[in-house]
């Protein structure tokens, strides 16, 4: 679910505040620990207790994924062989040969969903996390942050790692497969992006945001 | 730019009705051919299921089945449902949380295009082996991107809208 800055913000506590799912409103109020506080119309998640909790684990596992993803597309992902001839493919060759085959749309969707928005998503999550981490007045913050949020849907590195799998088992009916190194790269982005996902908290950069005096 | 909510609703349901439309002849016509030592065989969507589920692989089979058959045709439905009931205070719950599933799940049935860009890369060996893409595929691609675009255009809050559109 997506949610924005604006229905986000809250300013002292007893305010009144948007749920970003629904636009209803609600009343901020202090919350414990493992407490959330939920839409009364809609059920969302309106606020989320954060604590201490920090950025810092979403800013390492974002540039981890940034290295992953270089090594991911730097390296072959499976070679195939039939009557002793072989092909090795990176991410990278789909895009090509679909383009060369006169399908660009599909090539791009692909390019888009599997190389761009996965870079730009980690690229904005590293960003903002360390601007926060750091408390850093980055430009062009609040763009980022909404870059984030709309790339997050797009990152579909982890649909692209099953596909793979898929195509091994498909390509070991008709010859030989083997993995390559960026296989595992891969894999590995693909379950960075779920973990960034989880831990690159909006309401806790809107929080530091404001800390930092930067307006949302 | 900002979009009114009269023109996002009619831009979902435009959505929509193509890719109900086009998932007709993406599951009909072949998305890739596979030509392997001179035997040359064009597959559709169910027809790779098919010969994963015939090659012994049914679990496999069965994930491209969900992925690429079944949530598509979902996506439609509710969607179409959730459309459909715009305006009216009727199962709002029900449309909310079935929103929160399309968005979640939407975009699994990408596999299928990933699929077709990994065996294109390396299906490349001259007379021995060949894979390309075929037009069944840009339908599929476009019933997809036709159901993200919609979910996303249609925001879960346009559901608690009282007025009809």
């Amino acid at each position: 679910m997506s949610t924005t800055l604006t229905s986000q913000l809250g300013g002292a506590k007893g305010d009144w505040i948007r749920c970003p799912n629904c636009d209803a409103s609600c009343r901020e109020r202090e919350l414990s620990s493992g407490e959330e506080l939920r839409c009364t119309r809609c059920g969302a998640t309106v606020l989320q207790f954060t604590g201490r909790k920090t950025l810092q684990p979403a800013l390492a596992l974002s540039v981890a994924g940034l290295l992953a993803l270089v090594l991911a597309n730097s390296s072959p992902v499976l070679v195939f062989s039939v009557a002793g001839r072989d092909q090795s493919g990176y991410i990278i060759t789909g895009v090509r040969e679909l383009i060369a085959q006169g399908y660009w749309p599909i090539a791009a969707l692909v390019f888009f969903a599997g190389i761009l928005a996965p870079l730009l998503y980690l690229t904005s999550v590293a960003y903002v996390s360390s601007a926060c981490c750091f408390h850093v007045r980055l430009p062009r913050l609040v763009d980022l942050i909404r870059l984030s949020e709309q790339m997050e849907s797009w990152n579909l590195v982890p649909v692209y790692s099953i596909a793979t799998v898929v195509s091994v088992v498909k390509l070991r009916m008709l010859g030989g497969v083997q993995w390559e190194f960026g296989a595992q790269w891969v894999l590995a982005l693909a379950v960075i992006s779920l973990f960034v996902q989880q831990t690159f908290n909006h309401r806790l950069v809107t929080e530091r945001l404001i800390s930092m005096g930067v307006e949302p | 730019m900002k979009i009114n909510n009269k023109l996002r609703v009619e831009l979902a349901r435009a959505l929509v009705v193509t890719a109900a439309l086009l998932y007709i002849p993406s599951n009909i016509m072949p998305v890739m051919t596979m030509t392997i030592v001179g035997k040359t065989e064009p597959l559709t969507v169910l027809g790779g299921v098919y010969e994963l589920y015939d090659s012994g692989l049914p679990l496999i089979a069965g994930v491209v089945f969900l992925a690429s058959f079944v949530v598509p045709f979902l996506k439609i439905a509710a969607l179409g449902w959730i459309l459909f009931l715009h305006g009216t205070p009727r199962l709002r719950e029900r449309r909310n949380a079935l929103h929160h599933i399309v968005h979640k799940v939407g975009s699994w049935s990408m596999i299928d295009i990933f699929l077709l860009a990994v065996l294109a890369a390396v299906g490349q060996l001259g007379s021995l082996a060949a894979v390309t893409a075929e037009p069944g595929a840009i339908f599929f691609c476009i019933v997809m991107i036709s159901c993200l675009l919609a979910a996303e255009i249609y925001k879960p809050r346009l559901i608690w809208e009282t007025t009809t559109t």
